[in-house]
């Protein structure tokens, strides 16, 4: 059978511009199908693992996919915030492990600042792992020492992009940054006091700083500008420098973690009847759901077009190939009077389409991974998607198993084709 | 041993809906002999051809092909047959354009472990007895592993024919192996493929519509269009 394998492999090396371009069409096919899967399913799995260990997301009442987003992923701003009141209220309830605050809002080089507690370092997991130093320590609490009000924490991303390590000084922006009228909080300079170690979810994109610390840069300000603007460098010099004095008023959001998961519908239940300013708290996987319905018909239609590219890929190889066969028929004839039976020659034809595929197949597979190596940083920066390059999931095997068949489908047509041509043409194909 | 490498009686050949091609009332070449088939176009060589080699089924009378009878074979046998005892030879393109001379030549002991075998017991081994046929048939060394398209059209039906006569087949089908050459050619090569046949004791089979090679057979069969003799 090497024999065979061998003369297919030199027929079709003889042919290569063509073959290698119908390869390609299959890549480009296998690319846009497996990329789009491939991509679905590490969007959703970042997502989820952004998420492990809160099991309930706090916030004003509103849209829940958009709480979530901006709490949890940073992506949009919330368009109202919550009274500090509700956050109070929950660290009393005996359901609640722990709670963390979470304000938002400034901004650093275009990435978002998390105004939070040390609650946050002890409590929050990404994978189910909790979080680790690369180098330094958390920010103080400002309630023991004050100057831990200026103390910062950056994510893995955010050190590694900018250089910055432990010791380094550093101004914040008011706003998301890029902005022409945003103005820096350069009258309050930062210090690093630790990096967080890589964890893949979005708090690596994360500055840290202490709630009391974000209040104190803002103290003064009135409807989002800078007293500076006013000129009234009175209340800028003014800050009071009791952190007792600098409990926020309002919060984006809280993280909240039971003591145990059974009770996170009495706890939603209990934090929604709170009577203050009306609340809403979300199941990050309920949350997450809602929001894969929503993108659920863009994710279809991807991968349908990706189906739809495949299957029109494999009839362009079975047409070019087809279109082929009217010149091989002197090849058919030769290895014809040579003993070579009908069937050998349908086989030999086969194999080429076959291997024509899946040469596409791993190809195209080959390039997608070696793109999303390529773009694996923006990924993970612009949408905090990690993406994991390497051999296909189960279900891209699956995929990948879909599309042999049809190239097999697509492989008997010019092969059946030959098996005419070698059993009409006998020894004598028309001379062509 | 085989008596005779074909014997033919009462064979005709007709298309559907048509008037016999031909009809052959008997002829028998003997082991090792030659037949030189003469005929105008149209009169139905090739298909005879064809029904030799097995390629096409027999439809009346007797064919026998080195003691075989071929109405009694499956295609399959027939293909076989083919295979492992007979060396075909076209008018020209008898050569697989991606694989070079000596991959060519090597392929019919590829194709059939008894083709090697033939070739391995008589000459040591493959490669041997395709030098030998070369050197018989006038082809030097230095063009085996050359690309086909860079050879004379003589040179290819010079290596045709060692690919033919590789593993000392019982018989060597011709279609016009010659009319693609030059006139001072076509004797010269015919000359060198029965003399190279003959070393091997092979019975050439070679259709023409150039009477002058007929007096090189020791058996001339003449074919009319539309033959009902």
């Amino acid at each position: 059978m090497s024999l065979w394998a061998s003369l297919a492999w030199h027929s079709a090396w003889s042919r290569r511009l063509a073959l290698s371009l119908v390869t390609l069409s299959v890549s480009v096919s296998v690319l846009i199908l497996l990329g789009a899967q491939q991509l679905r399913d590490d969007a959703r799995q970042s997502f989820s693992n952004a998420l492990s260990g809160v099991d309930l997301i706090v916030g004003p009442r509103g849209s829940a996919t958009e709480l979530m987003l901006y709490s949890v992923f940073q992506i949009g701003r919330p368009s109202r915030n919550m009274g500090f009141g509700g956050y109070a209220d929950i660290l009393q309830m005996p359901q609640v492990r722990w709670a963390v605050p979470i304000q938002l809002g400034d901004s650093y080089k275009g990435y978002p600042v998390l105004g939070t507690t040390v609650t946050l370092f002890s409590e929050f997991k990404s994978q189910g792992k909790g979080l680790e130093w690369a180098a330094g320590r958390a920010f103080g609490n400002p309630m023991d020492k004050p100057e831990a009000m200026s103390e910062v924490v950056l994510g893995a991303e955010v050190a590694k992009r900018f250089g910055h390590r432990v010791g380094d000084k550093l101004v914040l922006t008011h706003g998301a940054g890029g902005g022409p009228d945003d103005t820096d909080h350069d009258d309050h300079p930062l210090t690093i006091v630790g990096i967080l170690a890589a964890t893949g979810a979005p708090i690596d994109r994360s500055v840290l700083i202490s709630l009391e610390g974000f209040e104190a840069m803002h103290q003064g300000w009135g409807m989002g500008i800078s007293p500076k603007a006013l000129k009234s460098a009175a209340a800028s010099l003014q800050v009071s420098a009791n952190p007792k004095d600098l409990q926020p008023v309002s919060l984006s959001a809280v993280w909240v973690g039971l003591h145990n998961r059974a009770e996170v519908f009495s706890a939603k239940r209990k934090i929604e009847s709170f009577n203050r300013d009306p609340l809403m708290a979300v199941l990050p996987g309920v949350a997450l759901d809602e929001l894969w319905q929503v993108v659920k018909v863009v994710e279809n239609s991807l991968v349908l077009i990706g189906m739809l590219v495949a299957i029109s890929a494999m009839l362009s190889v079975a047409a070019v190939l087809l279109v082929a066969m009217a010149g091989r028929r002197k090849e058919l004839a030769i290895l014809r009077a040579m003993g070579a039976t009908p069937r050998a020659l349908l086989g030999f034809v086969m194999l080429e389409s076959v291997l024509v595929c899946l040469l596409g197949i791993v190809f195209g597979y080959a390039i997608s991974q070696l793109l999303m190596l390529g773009v694996q940083d923006l990924l993970r920066t612009g949408f905090g998607v990690m993406v994991h390059p390497g051999l296909p999931s189960s279900e891209g095997l699956i995929s990948i198993a879909a599309l042999m068949s049809v190239a097999v489908l697509a492989s008997l047509m010019p092969a059946w084709r030959a098996y005419r041509l070698s059993l009409m043409d006998g020894l004598h194909p028309p001379n062509i | 041993m085989i008596k005779s490498a074909i014997h033919l009686k009462g064979l005709t050949h007709a298309w559907p809906r048509q008037a016999p091609l031909f009809e052959i009332d008997e002829l028998t070449v003997q082991q090792g002999q030659h037949l030189f088939i003469q005929g105008p176009s149209g009169c139905g060589k090739s298909t005879l051809l064809s029904l030799l080699a097995g390629v096409q089924a027999v439809q009346n009378g007797v064919c026998q092909v080195l003691g075989n009878d071929m109405a009694q074979l499956t295609s399959l046998q027939r293909d076989q047959l083919r295979g492992e005892h007979m060396g075909v030879i076209f008018q020209q393109f008898n050569l697989l354009p991606y694989l070079d001379v000596k991959a060519n030549v090597l392929l019919p002991t590829q194709l059939f472990p008894s083709r090697l075998k033939a070739s391995v017991a008589v000459w040591g081994s493959a490669i041997q007895q395709a030098k030998s046929l070369s050197q018989a048939l006038g082809l030097g060394e230095r063009l085996w592993h050359q690309p086909i398209h860079q050879l004379s059209v003589g040179q290819q039906q010079r290596v045709a024919a060692v690919r033919a006569l590789m593993g000392a087949p019982e018989l060597v089908i011709a279609d016009e192996p010659t009319s693609a050459l030059d006139d001072a050619r076509q004797l010269e090569f015919l000359d060198l493929l029965l003399q190279t046949a003959e070393k091997q004791h092979t019975t050439v089979i070679l259709v023409s519509h150039n009477a002058r090679l007929a007096n090189r057979f020791d058996q001339v069969f003449e074919m009319h269009a539309g033959d009902h003799a």
